[in-house]
This record gives structure tokens, C-alpha cells and sequence, in this order.
């Protein structure tokens, strides 16, 4: 697995766990009847901050271990600038593109919620759902084509 | 428009400068070295400078190192 694959299955693993989190907290504030604005704001900054911090986190960590190993691998000193090249770079493009065309959906989903009668809380909940959604089909589909090929 | 096919030679040309590595070719064209398993095994068709600099790279034109096949579309 490549430094780029690895660095993509690390965000798939932040953003799925980001994603069951809100899910159990959702539907645990449904379950309790205490589904309001202040509850659901304080999910939306525990999921940005989780989103932030755990992308940051694991990106690091991960240049940090494929430093180390290139380092053991070659004994040569890790070039930064190296490791993402013009596939790399199109692949990122194209998980984008992904990424914002599922979003677009998410957002035409969540407004459909108004359509059928739901409260803008409903609408600001499947908005997160689906913007979480979209990062994590984007990573899929990323490590499809690093799999694949195109 | 019909889409055809890009292979390529690079795994033999590999072989006549004396078993160069994935390694080492990907080193001197400034691409990694899974870009290079991805382009010999035709699961990436690389940029035109790329072709150019692996063209380079082995002393050979283009059209040695990569070529075009259409896609029968008479069947």
C-alpha cells in the first residue's frame, strides 16, 4: 500500500467513525426526546472539531511513519515534495469532484426535509450526515482508483 | 468518440538498461514508483510530458516506448 493509499484508508477510518458517532448521538438525542438546537450544535462542534483534529492528527502521524520508514527503507532522507506526483495530484482531483457532486446532492436531500413538513432541525442534521457522507464516498472512490486504475 | 487503448514498453525497456529498477526510472522521471506499476501494468495512461521524459530517459523517440491501439468498434 502506498504512502498516498495509506494516508486515504486514515481518513476513511476518521470520517466513518466521525460518521457513527453522530449517527448513535442523533439518534440517542431522538430516543430521549432532547432533539433541539442547542444539542444539535454542540454534535455540530464535536463533529468540526473531531473532523479538524482528527484529520490533522492522523495526517501527521502518518508523514511522520512514512518518513520513518522511508528513512529504514532507503536510509535516505524523506522528500516531501516527492511523494505526491501528477497521478497522485489527478486522483486527488477526481475524489473532489466526487466529494462536491455528492455534497450538492446531500444538500438538495436535506432540503426536500421542508418538503415533507420537517423542522430545520431535521434539514441542519442531514446536512452534516450528508457532508460527512460525501468525504467518505470521495475516499472510496480514491482508493478505487489507486486500485483500479483509470 | 471511440476510446482506445495506451500501452506501453517500459517493463522491456527496463530490462535492456541493465534490469533498471522501478525505483531508479521513477527517481530520474520525478514521479513514485507505484506511478510507474500503475503505467506498466496500463492502469494509468501518463501525461504527455511524463512520456516525454521516460522517452528521454531510455535514449528511444516516443512512439517505442508508448502506443495507441483504437478500439475496434466494426464488431
Amino acid at each position: 500500500m502506498s504512502f498516498q493509499e495509506k494516508n486515504i484508508v486514515a481518513s476513511l477510518s476518521t470520517f466513518t467513525l466521525i460518521l457513527f458517532v453522530y449517527l448513535f448521538r442523533v439518534f440517542q438525542m431522538i430516543q430521549t426526546e432532547s432533539f433541539n438546537a442547542p444539542n444539535l450544535f454542540r454534535l455540530w462542534g464535536i463533529v468540526a472539531i473531531l473532523a479538524v483534529a482528527g484529520t490533522i492528527l492522523l495526517s501527521i502521524l502518518t508523514h511522520i511513519a512514512g518518513g520513518i520508514v522511508h528513512k529504514i527503507r532507503t536510509n535516505e532522507d524523506p522528500h516531501i515534495e516527492d511523494i505526491q506526483d501528477e497521478r497522485d495530484k489527478l486522483i486527488d482531483l477526481k475524489g473532489t469532484r466526487v466529494a462536491y457532486t455528492f455534497s450538492s446532492l446531500g444538500v438538495a436531500a436535506s432540503m426536500l426535509t421542508f418538503v415533507f413538513g420537517q423542522s430545520p432541525l431535521v434539514m441542519f442534521s442531514a446536512l452534516i450526515f450528508f457532508g460527512v457522507l460525501a468525504q467518505i464516498v470521495a475516499d472510496i472512490w480514491r482508493l478505487n482508483l489507486y486500485r483500479k486504475g483509470f | 468518440m471511440e476510446k482506445g487503448k495506451i500501452s506501453n514498453n517500459i517493463r522491456k525497456l527496463r530490462f535492456f538498461r541493465d534490469e533498471m529498477t522501478q525505483q531508479q526510472l521513477a527517481e530520474k522521471v520525478g514521479v513514485t514508483r507505484q506511478t510507474i506499476i500503475a503505467m506498466e501494468q496500463d492502469k494509468y495512461s501518463p501525461s504527455l510530458e511524463l512520456a516525454f521524459r521516460i522517452a528521454h530517459v531510455f535514449g528511444v523517440p516516443l512512439e517505442e516506448v508508448f502506443s495507441y491501439q483504437p478500439e475496434d468498434t466494426s464488431t
